[in-house]
């Protein structure tokens, strides 16, 4: 394939054939196209390598399918579509040949077929025709644009490698989103290559194929038809599936990314070559109108007497496939995005092994195309939810665990906490005299008998503390006899005895001793009155209720604290912000006071029979409304005092007006020359230059503005100045009713000003208003942004579709009429 | 339109009659001279090449690199500059 030798209608026909739609071949271009035949053949060459080992039949076959499937590939460049009606003729031509030697020749035919026939690729040779075409007719669906690479793999081998590749080939044409048309065009013709391959491709392509479609309730329903192939009762099922492919393919190119509704009118045309494709096909009759999947199966029954081998390794493919199919290929695919041909591989690998025919017979008939789709997002939902489902059950599961552990924690804590019950005071705080003074029984016996005092009496304190109030807390000693000798006689006697130990040691024993007095320490044990116990015990419930109750208490305690602490913050905050519109208020009342005199001194200097100066009285009830005279009745007194502290210009005096003494605000400044200062000064003040095409787009793109220079935010004074601006802005295009949205970037060192428009024509007409305009002494220019963007940044702009208007006082187009 | 150049704009701004080929975005002394010398003297020559090349961007890259050695930018930059006219006066 020496480029050199091609002439430019040889290199044109190259090019077409493998798919690129080639501009005129000049002198110019010619080294343009020379460079993508290159690349063209290069992955050919790399397709066709992966299906070197595919069987001449397989081939055929593959050829075959290749243009069925061509002609849905072809369907997936849609541009290319209308390109290449030709086609058909040259893949129909194909469709009865089943040598080899004429198999590359078909194989480009079935490409170009299948590239430019929409419809009419159905036609190839019968060999070739199911699977390859299928596969290819998917592959092309999915996404040519792997396909040059993989498809080549996919297409000729019947090796069990070359279904694999083939599957890859399929995989990473089905997860490809959409190419370019060239490369969509590579695929296919890749794809026609490996159909000549063999039937590897066959069983790639229907693995494809039917992974592609995993869409696929159909394949089951064509796996039921194909094992009842070959009977003319399996036409009438076979409509259904050419429609339910039809939208099968739809739904797969969606998926894809193809173009949906090219797929419809494609696969019916395949629907209408099907029974052409059909008789020529073989003597077996296979049943009519499958569309690519059907017509594959049935196909193959019908090849079966051609190609035995073939059969069984294809059937296994689609129970495998339909298994699958029904399984597990929806997932895969509706992963577009994944172009892991691994998962294709695995997928095939998969399709491979399960050879089992049951689930093609009894595969019921699916609903139509819409049900697949729910099935298909069912299944996305039920692994989602599956998913879902066990992290659910995780963190549920993780959860319980912690609730668990807190409570056991909470349970030891609080038996430890009632504890020593069953302590046997074999370690006793008496110290060593203790031992030494009494033999073994005796030191057994009193601390027995301390054991037992002490455990009642901490029953009895903790009957006490639990609110069984009646008894008292400690007993007496008489009391206490009585219960010792109930227990045991031989208490008694060391009774004294182990009071006086008692008494002697220094620490706590958990019974204390108390006399007549319940502070005085005692020292003898004559004095001993009453027993308590200082670890009262108590039962269980009455522990934790106690517990329970302490901590709700101290959480209410700090939660009073925090909020607490939390009104006082707020409260200052609400002063403070109180006060800051307050001083607020005042300042925009001492200018106003101040515009005011001033004007009348102006007025007074004009008109010399004016008094020059006002009445304060006067100008407050001027200035504010009646009905908010008493509201704002702090504000001005503020305001005067104000005035008459820190401002120069104005003097206030006491006049007699008309029979009554006022006071007065007499303006004293001179007459300044900067009148202009006083004045609004955002105005607009006339265009720059005229907008022609050389500094405008000539149309508007876009409804939204972006208008720089309309003000300088370090300099800008006052509260509301972005209010004014908008105001300027609306008066500016006041004709102009379509803005619906503007924003002042306040920050902004260019003075950046966004506005959104109903339409992109009234956003053209606010340009033209605006752009190359003097406002404030700034030369402002537009231009237009992308509305996508536009809504990034001001998505509340998203809902706004009421034009705005300018406010009734025309206040900034003061050199222009107001329009 | 946010990241197209001032020559970008003034091309796309209005027909480009008989505008020289360095009026072309992406295109300066350098590129047009060498446009110039192989014969395309005119931005519509080049316009020319562009609809041979059935306005396919790559393909109109790969030939303006053989044509003149843009870079990869001046490609881009030419490319869409005439794709954008063409969308505007075509």
């Amino acid at each position: 394939m020496a480029s050199a030798q091609l002439t430019d209608e040889e290199l044109f026909s190259e090019l077409k054939r493998l798919g690129v739609t080639p501009g005129p071949v000049t002198e110019n271009t010619r080294p343009v196209y020379l460079k993508k035949l290159k690349k063209l053949r290069e992955e050919h060459q790399e397709q066709q390598r992966g299906a070197r080992q595919s069987k001449p039949q397989s081939k055929t076959r593959s050829a075959a399918l290749n243009n069925n499937s061509a002609s849905p590939s072809g369907a997936r460049p849609a541009g290319s579509r209308p390109a290449r009606p030709g086609r058909k003729s040259t893949v129909l031509g194909f469709s009865s040949d089943e040598s080899d030697a004429e198999v590359p020749q078909k194989r480009k035919g079935l490409n170009h077929g299948a590239r430019a026939g929409k419809g009419s690729g159905l036609a190839p040779s019968p060999n070739t025709r199911h699977f390859p075409q299928i596969s290819s007719a998917f592959a092309s669906f999915n996404d040519a644009g792997n396909a040059r690479k993989s498809g080549g793999g996919g297409g000729g081998n019947p090796a069990p490698a070359s279904p694999r590749s083939a599957s890859l080939s399929w995989g990473s044409r089905a997860k490809s989103t959409a190419a370019e048309e060239d490369e969509a065009n590579n695929g296919e013709s890749g794809e026609e290559d490996d159909c000549d391959a063999g039937h590897g491709h066959l069983k790639a392509r229907s693995l494809n194929g039917s992974r592609t479609s995993h869409v696929g309730a159909v394949k089951a329903k064509q796996t039921g038809e194909y094992s009842d192939s070959e009977d003319d009762e399996a036409v009438a099922a076979h409509q259904e599936p050419p429609r339910r492919v039809g939208h099968r393919g739809s739904y797969v190119f969606k998926e894809v990314k193809a173009s949906g509704p090219d797929m419809i009118p494609l696969r019916r045309d395949e629907l209408e070559l099907g029974p052409r494709r059909r008789d020529p096909i073989s003597a077996a009759k296979p049943p009519g109108h499958y569309n690519f999947s059907s017509r594959i199966y049935s196909e193959n029954h019908g090849s079966d007497a051609d190609t035995n081998n073939h059969v069984p390794g294809r059937e296994a493919q689609d129970g495998g496939v339909y298994s699958y199919a029904s399984s597990g290929l929806r997932p895969r695919y509706t992963v577009h995005s994944s172009a892991s041909s691994q998962t294709h591989r695995g997928n095939h690998s998969n399709h491979s092994t399960p050879s089992n025919h049951s689930p093609r017979a009894p595969a019921p008939r699916r609903p139509g195309p819409e049900d697949e789709l729910l099935q298909q997002f069912k299944r996305e939902g039920e692994t989602s939810a599956s998913g879902r489902v066990s992290a659910h059950y995780l963190s549920m599961f993780l959860l319980s665990a912690a609730c668990l552990f807190f409570l056991t924690l909470g349970l030891v804590y609080l038996r430890m906490s009632a504890s020593d019950r069953d302590v046997t005071i074999r370690s006793h705080p008496f110290g060593s005299k203790f031992d030494e003074s009494y033999n073994e029984t005796e030191r057994n016996l009193i601390l027995d008998l301390l054991l037992s005092l002490h455990n009642h009496l901490a029953l009895v304190a903790g009957d006490f503390d639990c609110g069984n109030q009646n008894l008292s807390r400690s007993l007496s000693l008489e009391e206490t006899t009585v219960y010792l000798q109930m227990h045991n006689e031989k208490f008694e006697g060391f009774f004294m005895v182990s009071l006086e130990w008692i008494l002697k040691t220094a620490q706590d024993v958990g019974i204390r001793l108390t006399g007549a007095e319940a502070q005085e320490p005692l020292s003898d044990v004559s004095e001993v009155l009453r027993l308590e116990s200082t670890h009262p015990r108590m039962p269980f419930s009455c522990r934790f209720r106690r517990a329970f109750f302490t901590v709700i208490f101290k959480v209410l305690l700090i939660a009073a604290v925090v909020g607490g602490a939390w009104g006082v913050v707020s409260y200052v905050k609400l002063r403070w912000r109180r006060e800051e519109e307050e001083t607020r208020r005042m300042y925009d009342m001492v200018e106003r006071i101040i515009d005011v005199l001033r004007s009348h001194s102006e007025a007074c200097q004009e008109n010399q029979e004016l008094q020059p100066y006002l009445p304060i009285p006067h100008v407050r009830d001027s200035l504010v409304q009646p009905q908010d005279r008493t509201m704002m009745k702090n504000v001005w007194d503020r305001a005067v005092k104000f005035l008459s502290s820190n401002e120069s210009r104005i003097r206030t005096e006491t006049q007699r007006m008309g029979g009554a003494d006022f006071l007065v605000w007499r303006w004293i400044q001179p007459s300044l020359g900067d009148k202009s200062s006083l004045a609004s000064s955002k105005v607009w003040q006339g265009k720059a230059f005229p907008l022609d095409r050389r500094n405008s787009p000539p149309n508007s793109l876009t409804p939204c503005l972006k208008i720089r220079n309309m003000f300088d935010p370090v300099m800008e004074v006052g509260e509301n100045w972005d209010l004014a601006i908008h105001e300027a802005i609306l008066e500016k295009c006041s004709d102009n009713n379509g803005i619906v949205h503007i924003a002042v970037d306040k920050n902004s060192r260019e003075g950046c000003v966004y506005v959104k428009c109903l339409s992109a024509e009234h956003s053209g007409k606010a340009f033209k208003a605006l752009h190359g305009s003097w406002f404030d002494g700034k030369l402002v220019t537009v231009k237009y942004l992308r509305l996508d963007r536009y809504h990034q940044r001001f998505p509340q702009a998203q809902n706004c579709s009421a034009p705005l208007c300018p406010s009734a006082e025309p206040l900034y187009s003061a050199t222009t009429s107001c329009s | 339109m946010s990241s197209t150049s001032q020559k970008h704009k003034n091309f796309v701004a209005e027909p480009m009659a008989d505008k020289a080929v360095n009026a072309l975005a992406g295109i300066g002394d350098v590129l047009g001279q060498r446009l110039e010398d192989k014969g395309f003297d005119k931005a519509y020559v080049v316009l020319g090449q562009f609809l041979v090349l059935k306005k396919d961007e790559e393909l109109f890259h790969d030939w303006l690199k053989d044509a003149c050695g843009a870079n990869a930018k001046q490609q881009k930059d030419c490319s869409s500059c005439l794709k954008e006219w063409c969308d505007a006066f075509l």
